[in-house]
């Protein structure tokens, strides 16, 4: 610790809380846990602040992601302002894309506060760039994510094995991670390296003192009632969730089950959780269990949609699902998702679609029953949110020319917050429109002049339809051909139908065409597929819902702002007249509260954490008034999963507050005993007689910097053995000068099979080394074993297997392939590291340099851009056409993804050659929409 | 009247060592006979396979090295096929992965005799097979590849790959798109934009 104690810091923690928490850490180490909204964030940078307002220092800022470094780096220059510093230097970003080796070594020689991407540090830790004994203190955000294995924690055990002085502070605000497992809180106290938790619940005796003791926050709770089509589609669903979890319970017998209820399946991660469940049992599990997890993220998503996107925005997403969900090829009836064959799934979707129109009741059709409507009619259901939140609006307005509010530093603004960009898209075009009327209803008489949603929504609706015709047409072509393997001859029927239109009366089950009955059918299979409604009934609903004149003259395009002629059109706004519409993200929602100062805030979704933030906000700023409005549908999955959310929360930390009062103490000793260091250096080669000698150095492997996103590294050290990162382009770890090794897991594996990288790589190897090794490795939880063969009964035909190889098969062939590889197979990466030195046993030390070099381009060597990107590089991949060869030319000759898709072919062609760039280039611009469709449907099956 | 075999004997050759042992009721799709030979199975002109179960290594670690010893360097890929039947196989696979590498064997995991009957077969069916498969990607229908190429990035699934093609009619307009026109679309929420976006525009080389 500084002794600059006594430099003037002007800090902002204006709660007795905050100031608590503040004095605690300056004084001694420790993990602070508080509860979100509580404002983690401003204690962070008010304590960067005093450590960078001292000078003379190098801290380290690990765990921030991009906002949270956005948001430290603004403070803390708003700090030292304020504070006026002299010696306070920034937040300095430290991360891939802007600096090199040499940029990082003199800044990290300058010192100041470095938020640095652990991957990169990890690096310059152990490549001797950046002195752990240098730095005089670690931060480390989002504490709960330090576990074992991670990097973050490999970090903090370099960093404490050379530097026992600097201080260290781990701070978390989701206490929900720190209670699962046995004894989670002292095992992450160990990855952590610290002794002390500091526990900051709500129910704080001190959080509470400073957060009700004055004013409170005036807060109007609104129970919306849903509509009662929403709420059959909910139940709907949530009879889908249920008979879906009941599927998996009946499939796997033996597995702890208590919690698969519908209650708690409405949570974030129940998938997540069911998942790490069966994980250990995965291979066993069928491959409807598999289906049934995925299923039930789906359902999620859906309720989700369901309260949040407008009727319109909700059909077209579950048209979307619907196609998705299509049988992949040579499947059966047992394939399908089991939630398709329920009657909720039906309700669902017709339930949907009577949202959006339906068939109008003419005279012709009341005396012929039978007979499909002529022609539809919109509906155009619109949120009960909505009509509440107009409603809000109006009493404010209400409120605010009555009781004109005694002056106080408010902005009289009003801040509505809303979960997500979409919604408040959404609600900003509602405003904006809502009081606009389609000539159509001033007909109508008698009804009052409300806000309705009613031009937004044929606004909507006719986008609808426009896509629907195309997408039906992309759907076709994209799935046909699975379809047709399932049901060949109904294909055909299409095929030929499609010149003459059907007789009216005539009910046709088609997916997806131009052509169909209204309802929703069922495919041959029993599943709920999309009922194409017939052309004639499209064009009459699109000429009814024309746009009436006073439509026409309103902004067409609403929602993307071009930010051209910025002076001419563009002022600041007044404060004090102000709608602004904001999404929740986590804590940059306070600098919205500080910023837009509003005197009302309309919660439009509930938010545990903003509710806190406004008591945070209230309470900070006695001079200021703020009324909230809470709003939410009442009966409805929001509201369960708003009450839970702070249930578990509550649950955390009184597990979490039960666990310190037991917890032992740890004392970390991280260093390697002295006597052991030196055995580990002795050469035990000397047959007999020999004088002991010991060698000069210690273990060490070098290893790809890109393996460092794998926990191996991190083991691997924890082992002793020195880790020496390089930029490696045959195999990942170099164990001796013989010895080279390609990692992969499960995943990889498959993934890089079907890709032929694996066999590139390993051709590499081969080429290099005289022991080249595959190593494949399974997850520390999951189960060792290879999944289950495909099909064990289909007789193994060479032909047969030749189609559609297994992994196994493709085992066998890289063998075959290559005898001289040797396969090591490693039950988890803490069995591999132990493998890895048992190997290393007796063997020489590797010489970091030659494996550098080795396979190597020589026209690439030297050049500092040898790195790429991983995932533009795994898309490039997954590009038919592009093999390794012409990945790297690509790479090498194009600068992005973007590049490459707006190439012509003949460009293409100079760089690839004509055969991948005519792959290459249909791919791009393989056209879905218009009128190509037909053509595309033929030309599909020739690919 | 038969053609002249390249190389070896067609049928996988079974030493009468293995009598009895319940992978060979797995081995259907290809012929076997008894033959006298120094390994456990002769499944090519340069290959073999020595079995070994884990709980059998346990009650007789040096077995394996006398097998292995006897083979005397022949054929150029040794497989060792082995069955984790047991639970704690850590120690004991650690040991052979070492072995691996001194006595220039192939190690083969397997955990029924379903599969390891299965290797065999494939061992012999493979053969003569070029390994085109496991050599460049194989193409699939387009509707496959296209779906592959947008779920690259993390956390988009099927459902938004549609969704997005469905939008924008075709690959390149989707990759054009501005992230505004693509937050539009139903399901692609702001994570999934943002991954999207910088997945297609960061450039593919790291700058310095």
């Amino acid at each position: 610790m500084t002794n600059d104690e006594r430099a003037p810091v002007k800090l902002s923690l204006p709660l007795e809380f905050q100031q608590d928490i503040f004095k605690e850490l300056r004084e001694e180490d420790e993990l602070v846990i508080i509860a979100r909204g509580l404002g983690l964030l401003r204690i962070v940078t008010n304590l960067l602040h005093s450590y960078d307002a001292a000078g003379n220092n190098l801290i380290l800022l690990i765990g921030a992601d991009d906002r949270e470094n956005v948001w430290i780096g603004e403070a803390l220059a708003e700090h030292a302002a304020i504070s006026m510093s002299p010696r306070a230097r920034g937040l300095s970003l430290v991360n891939t894309d802007l600096m090199s080796v040499g940029t990082r070594e003199k800044m990290y020689a300058q010192g100041g506060i470095f938020s640095i991407t652990s991957r990169i540090l990890i690096v310059d830790f152990l490549s001797g760039l950046l002195n752990p004994e240098t730095v005089s203190g670690v931060v480390v955000l989002h504490a709960e994510k330090v576990i074992a294995t991670s990097l973050e924690a490999f970090i903090l055990r370099i960093y404490r094995q050379k530097n026992k002085a600097g201080f260290l502070k781990a701070f978390s605000d989701s206490p929900e991670p720190f209670t699962t497992g046995f004894t989670p809180l002292t095992n992450m106290m160990k990855n952590l390296f610290l002794q002390k938790p500091a526990l900051y619940p709500r129910f704080h005796v001190t959080v509470a003192k400073s957060l009700e003791g004055r004013k409170k926050a005036e807060v109007i709770e609104l129970e919306v009632p849903m509509t009662d089509t929403m709420r059959d589609i909910q139940n709907a669903v949530l009879e889908c969730v249920e008979a879906s979890i009941s599927e998996l319970r009946k499939n796997n017998t033996g597995i702890e089950m208590e919690d698969w209820t519908l209650d708690s399946a409405l949570h974030r991660n129940f998938d997540t959780i069911i998942r790490r469940q069966l994980d250990p049992v995965w291979h066993r599990t069928s491959f409807k269990t598999r289906q049934v997890v995925r299923d039930l993220t789906l359902l999620r998503t859906i309720l989700h949609a369901l309260l949040s996107y407008d009727s319109v925005d909700f059909n077209r997403y579950l048209d979307t699902v619907l196609a998705a969900s299509q049988p992949p090829p040579g499947s059966t009836r047992q394939n399908q998702s089991p939630w398709l064959f329920l009657d909720a799934a039906n309700t669902i979707f017709t339930t949907a679609k009577r949202r959006v129109y339906t068939g109008k009741v003419s005279n012709a059709s009341i005396t012929d029953l039978n007979s499909v409507p002529d022609s539809l009619e919109p509906v155009l259901e619109e949120l009960p949110k909505w009509a509440q939140l107009a409603e809000i609006l109006q009493e404010i307005e209400q409120d605010a020319y009555f009781n004109p509010v005694v002056h106080d530093s408010s902005n009289g603004s009003i801040l509505i917050m809303c979960g997500d960009q979409a919604t408040c898209r959404q609600l900003r075009e509602y405003l904006q429109t809502m009081y606009v009327r389609p000539a159509g209803a001033e007909q109508k008489e008698d009804v009052e002049e409300g806000p309705s949603a009613s031009y937004m929504m044929r606004r909507k609706l006719r986008n609808y339809l426009s896509w629907k015709s195309s997408f039906s047409k992309v759907s076709a072509a994209l799935f046909s051909e699975n379809q047709k393997a399932i049901n060949g001859s109904t294909e055909q029927r299409l095929q030929s139908g499609k010149a003459s239109r059907p007789p009216p009366n005539k009910r046709r089950r088609v997916r997806g065409g131009a052509s169909g009955g209204a309802g929703p059918g069922r495919a041959e299979t029993g599943a709920v597929r999309i009922a194409g409604d017939r052309d004639a009934h499209i064009a009459s609903l699109m000429a009814e819902l024309q746009p009436t004149e006073i439509e026409a003259e309103q902004k067409t395009e609403i929602g993307v702002d071009p930010l051209e002629n910025m002076d001419d059109y563009y002022e600041l706004f007044d404060m004090n007249d102000l709608i602004v519409i904001h999404p929740y993200e986590g804590d940059m929602d306070e600098h919205v509260l500080e910023e837009t100062k509003p005197r009302y805030v309309i919660m439009y979704e509930p938010d545990a954490a903003f509710i806190r933030r406004i008591e945070v906000y209230r309470s900070s700023h006695t001079d200021r008034t703020v009324k909230v409005f809470f709003m939410y549908y009442g009966g409805s999955v929001e509201e369960q999963r708003y009450l839970s959310a702070v249930r578990r929360e509550k649950d955390a930390f009184t597990r979490l507050i039960r666990e310190r009062g037991n917890m032992a103490m740890t004392i970390n000793n991280a260093s390697l005993d002295p006597q052991e260091s030196f055995l580990r250096t002795i050469n035990t080669r000397i047959a007999g007689g020999g004088r002991l000698a010991a060698t000069e150095q210690p273990p060490r492997v070098v290893v790809d910097v890109r393996e460092f996103r794998s926990s191996l590294p991190s083991l691997l050290h924890a082992r002793s053995i020195v880790i020496v990162p390089c930029m490696l382009t045959v195999g990942d770890y170099v164990l001796t000068p013989n010895i080279c090794i390609e990692r992969k897991s499960v995943r990889d594996l498959i993934g890089s099979f079907a890709n032929g990288r694996l066999f590139n790589q390993v051709e590499a190897m081969m080429e290099h080394y005289k022991h080249p090794m595959l190593l494949i490795e399974f997850d520390q939880n999951k189960s060792f074993t290879l999944e289950p063969f495909s099909d064990l009964s289909a007789p193994a035909t060479t032909s047969g297997l030749a189609a559609v190889p297994d992994l196994q098969s493709k085992l066998v062939m890289l063998t075959l392939a290559f005898p001289r590889l040797k396969i090591i197979w490693s039950s988890s990466p803490y069995q591999t590291a132990e493998i890895f030195s048992e190997l290393k046993k007796g063997a020489d030390e590797p010489d970091p340099l030659r494996a550098v070099q080795l396979g190597l381009d020589p026209n690439l060597q030297g050049d500092e851009m040898r790195t790429f990107n991983q995932t533009s590089q795994d898309l490039l991949r997954a590009i038919p056409g592009v093999n390794e060869k012409v990945a790297m030319t690509l790479m090498l000759e194009t600068e992005s993804l973007t590049e490459v898709a707006n190439m012509e072919e003949g460009e293409l062609a100079k760089l690839v050659g004509t055969e991948a760039a005519r792959r290459i280039w249909r791919f791009f611009n393989r056209n879905f929409s218009g009128d190509t469709g037909e053509e595309l449907f033929a030309s599909l099956t020739q690919i | 009247q038969a053609l002249p075999s390249r190389s070896g004997p067609s049928s996988i050759l079974v030493s009468p060592r293995q009598k009895g042992n319940p992978i060979l009721n797995s081995v259907r799709s290809a012929a076997w006979e008894y033959s006298d030979i120094p390994a456990d199975y002769v499944l090519g002109a340069t290959t073999c396979a020595l079995f070994l179960s884990l709980k059998y290594h346990r009650l007789h670690p040096e077995y394996i090295y006398n097998r292995i010893r006897d083979l005397k360097g022949q054929y150029k890929l040794r497989v060792l096929l082995t069955m984790v039947d047991i639970e704690n196989h850590e120690e004991t696979l650690r040991e052979l992965s070492k072995t691996s590498l001194i006595n220039n064997v192939t190690i083969m995991l397997c955990w029924s005799a379903q599969e390891a009957g299965r290797y065999l077969e494939l061992f012999k069916t493979f053969e003569h097979a070029a390994p085109t498969s496991i050599r460049a990607q194989q193409s699939t229908s387009y509707s496959d590849n296209l779906v592959d190429f947008i779920t690259v990035p993390r956390s988009i699934n099927k459902t938004d790959a549609l969704g997005l093609v469905s939008n924008f009619g075709s690959i390149r307009t989707a990759i054009n798109a501005s992230p505004e026109e693509i937050g539009m679309i139903a399901g692609w929420g702001e994570k999934k934009v943002q991954r999207w976006c910088n997945a297609v525009r960061e450039p593919f080389r790291v700058q310095k």
